[in-house]
């Protein structure tokens, strides 16, 4: 099938489920973010278990392949730090800000512009960027597993436990 | 007024381990592993071209991440309609200018809402690039 026509079908059905999940909403971002309101937490955590479970049950049986990015403690540490910055005062994460668009919450706007101009930045910042903080601890392509030297599987069941003891507290706490 | 299902939503364990096995048919079926932040950039790189075309294609950046309409590009827009359609078909749809817990602690104020956003979004896109999520 098309690859554009697959994207379209694949974000329509994802932004209908974040929607249903209501985490898309400021408020919901947020209330994350400041520990009032785990719903998005739960949502995410959720998908990435089973996704987790999933997509290593596809390259076990030789059907899918991993798509790694390298780990460079550099970018993805200071990286991070910035995008949890602009996270908590914007509200709305890259793509669940065009599911706030959708739903009718247009500020979301404001941030879709904001992002626009923050990747305009980054492409003109790149070259400086590439001989620094992108060379600072620079591991490659790296998985948890392998690092660990071990079955990817203990580690599936380590987080599947992690997982539920979490979900177990937050729902003890009414989060 | 928080009452009913339909206005409540859906469970988000339900929602999200759906979504978990939406990635998976995705991967398995297409090979695509889904994700956002690429599409900004290579937005950015078409409004650019409009304005100075020969200044983009010598850039290293939009040579790594060529201005294209690709997958993921039509999965972004996907996010849009499927939200649209989720909350339009479930009485959850609402056009609101300020955000609920942001005019409780800011005021209803547009001008402020919008430069706060805008300038949250550049940040947070500066950072998701650099940690290249």
């Amino acid at each position: 099938m098309n690859e554009l026509l697959t994207g379209l079908i694949t974000g329509i059905i994802f932004g209908f489920l974040l929607q249903k999940g209501r985490v898309i909403r400021y408020d919901k971002q947020v209330g994350a973010l400041r520990l009032v309101d785990m719903t998005i937490v739960k949502f995410m955590l959720t998908s990435i278990l089973v996704a987790m479970v999933g997509v290593y049950l596809l390259v076990d049986l030789g059907l899918a392949k991993l798509s790694l990015k390298a780990t460079i403690l550099g970018g993805n540490i200071i990286g991070g730090i910035i995008f949890g910055i602009g996270w908590g005062v914007l509200g709305y994460c890259p793509g669940t800000q065009m599911g706030a668009l959708g739903e009718g919450r247009w500020d979301a706007l404001w941030g879709i512009l904001g992002m626009l101009a923050g990747a305009a930045l980054f492409a003109e910042t790149y070259p400086i960027l590439k001989t620094t903080v992108l060379t600072w601890g620079d591991f490659g392509k790296i998985t948890i597993p392998q690092v660990l030297g071990v079955n990817h599987w203990i580690v599936i069941v380590i987080c599947l436990v992690g997982g539920v003891l979490l979900f177990r507290w937050f729902e003890k706490k009414g989060l | 007024m928080e009452e009913g299902q339909e206005i409540r939503g859906w469970n988000p364990y339900l929602a999200g381990a759906l979504t978990g096995l939406l990635l998976v048919f995705s991967v398995w079926f297409t090979g695509k592993y889904v994700g956002a932040s690429t599409t900004f950039v290579r937005s950015a790189g078409f409004i650019e071209t409009a304005f100075n075309a020969e200044r983009v294609a010598a850039m290293e950046y939009f040579k790594k991440e060529l201005p294209k309409i690709d997958w993921q590009f039509l999965f972004v827009i996907g996010i849009f309609f499927g939200a649209l359609i989720a909350s339009t078909t479930s009485k959850s749809f609402r056009i609101q200018a300020v955000p609920s817990m942001w005019e409780g602690r800011f005021g209803p104020g547009l001008g402020k809402r919008g430069i706060a956003a805008f300038c949250g979004g550049l940040v947070a896109m500066y950072g998701a690039r650099l940690a290249d999520g």
